[in-house]
């Protein structure tokens, strides 16, 4: 896991496009050619082995499955990178790609401190060689009524603050976003109150679901996508998965967040993906997965209900949106 | 005997002009769909544009009659119509492409929707208005109704105010704060303010007489 960290956005015509992956690992299935991943090795990424679990070392542009665990078609990589909301470059979703290009995010450091008996500043390096990287293929609900199925790569928040020692005081984790105004354009338009500020609970920070991602589909995290690392939290809509993070804190009192401190009423803290709570704006109870024509039913927690769901066992998650 | 044709007026060159601004947006749009521009959210993008164009279409309806008293140009205000016809086609295929396209014509979801979303149900007001106008815009409907219909006609300015209160409200953001990419509402709010002061008799008569017209 030494490898140089490096995040230059893929150009989506540099991709190879998921039917022809899949195709070509189908082909390799079938043929129970094993060795032939060395063969292309040349020109095209390693490739997992058949029926393995999910390979810590994928690289490039693949996923060890196709589908999430309900049989959900992983979204294609082309709609993952091209369509961001990233509102310090643009508030067009398929306007950040091109302004993000000239991100810097190597070197990149973040200062995990606070109520922590461990404070520590860490590198993109010290992370990546640190923490196994693992393939998490989730959900993706967006508050304004899009999704996607996402092959992440990363390791749980967990880990990490394992590492640093939450003090007893410690009830719940500040994220802060990078606010580098002269890389992003709309940094100081003073349409919303940057940097941007997210904040999860202990208890769902310390959820083996919640992720700290450094890539996708086996590639380094694109710029757009929150480069290099963010954190990914499935069953909350995605605005609580706050990108390219430079601090995290550990605090008493729930922390402020950006949507919640610029409309209360429309974003809570929590934010859990609930089909029965309506937004002014957007529909809550239906969503249009990007790449496929109408709506379907949103999913209770974004369907991790089972997985999150002692989280919140006293909780009013209506009141408590 | 050959028919002379009719000589090319200013009032047909800008009767051309109007229809072919009229239907560039929709011909435009179906080139980019059936050549795969319309992005990763298609739906999305025909929403955002038909409602755009209809936008646009209403306030430039709404600016032939301001133009007409300051300028004198009776060939402009007869654009009101054609105009204001072509905002009624891109707002309907807006709530087309909301109500076939992307909610499948279910009239459960699309009347929750409508209930439950103040920034629809303004829009839905302005919809319908636009419509009644559009179907009582035939002289036969004028011949009938009489002063009634000058009265009717006078609503496309509350369809108008409805229109850019519905895009406001479909601002992700903080109206009351600004916070929030409210850019293009607020222009057309400001543009819709702008006709409002124009229609004022002690704001349009001086203007007039500095232009040389008692």
């Amino acid at each position: 896991m030494d490898k140089k960290y490096c995040s230059v956005p893929v150009q989506p015509q540099e991709v190879t496009p998921k039917h022809v992956y899949q195709s070509r690992r189908k082909f390799l299935k079938q043929m129970g050619v094993l060795g032939m991943g060395a063969l292309l090795a040349s020109c095209a990424p390693k490739l997992p082995s058949p029926g393995s679990s999910p390979d810590p070392n994928l690289m490039g542009d693949q996923s060890s499955n196709f589908t999430d665990e309900l049989g959900d078609a992983l979204t294609a990589y082309e709609a993952i990178i091209g369509y961001t909301n990233f509102y310090e470059f643009t508030t067009s979703k398929e306007g950040v790609a091109e302004l993000a290009e000239n991100f810097v995010t190597d070197p990149w450091s973040i200062e995990v401190g606070g109520l922590v008996k461990n404070p520590r500043t860490y590198s993109m390096d010290d992370i990546l060689g640190h923490f196994t990287q693992q393939e998490r293929i989730y959900r993706m609900r967006c508050v304004e009524g899009w999704s996607m199925v996402i092959p992440w790569l990363g390791f749980p928040l967990h880990a990490l603050l394992d590492e640093v020692v939450p003090t007893e005081d410690a009830r719940y984790v500040a994220f802060e976003t990078a606010l580098v105004p002269d890389q992003m354009n709309a940094a100081e338009s003073g349409m919303f109150p940057f940097p941007y500020l997210e904040g999860l609970r202990l208890d769902e920070a310390m959820h083996d679901l919640t992720l700290l991602a450094t890539g996708l589909y086996g590639e380094p995290m694109p710029a757009q996508n929150g480069a290099p690392i963010r954190l990914v939290v499935p069953w909350k809509y995605g605005f609580k998965s706050i990108k390219s993070i430079v601090r995290i804190n550990l605090v008493a009192d729930q922390p402020p967040t950006l949507w919640n401190t610029v409309a209360p009423h429309e974003y809570g803290f929590y934010a859990n993906v609930n089909p029965d709570v309506s937004h002014p704006r957007w529909s809550q109870a239906t969503e249009r997965r990007i790449g496929e024509s109408g709506r379907r039913a949103t999913l209770f927690m974004n369907g991790y209900a089972e997985e999150v769901m002692p989280l919140y066992e006293d909780m009013d998650l209506d009141v408590l949106f | 005997m050959e028919a002379k044709p009719a000589p090319l007026t200013f009032s047909k060159v800008l009767r051309i002009i109007v229809h072919i601004g009229g239907l560039a947006p929709v011909v435009y749009l179906v080139w980019d769909y059936y050549s795969g521009n319309l992005g990763l959210n298609p739906i999305e993008a025909v929403i955002r544009r038909t409602g755009r164009a209809a936008i646009i279409l209403l306030l430039l309806s709404l600016t032939c009659t301001p133009i007409h008293t300051l300028f004198n140009a009776p060939p402009v205000r007869k654009l009101r119509k054609p105009l204001g016809l072509y905002a009624a086609l891109y707002a309907g295929l807006h709530f087309a492409a909301f109500a076939l396209w992307d909610y499948g014509l279910d009239f459960n979801l699309i009347w929750r929707e409508t209930v439950e979303k103040p920034f629809i149900l303004v829009g839905m007001a302005a919809l319908l208005i636009l419509f009644i106008l559009t179907i009582t815009s035939h002289r036969y409907w004028r011949r009938k109704l009489g002063r009634g219909w000058v009265i009717l006609h006078r609503s496309v300015y509350l369809a108008a105010i409805l229109a850019v209160a519905h895009h406001l409200l479909a601002i992700k953001g903080d109206l009351l704060s600004l916070q929030g990419n409210y850019t293009l509402p607020m222009i057309a709010g400001a543009f819709l303010i702008v006709l409002f002061l124009l229609r004022l008799p002690f704001i349009y008569k001086p203007l007039r007489q500095s232009m040389g017209r008692g």
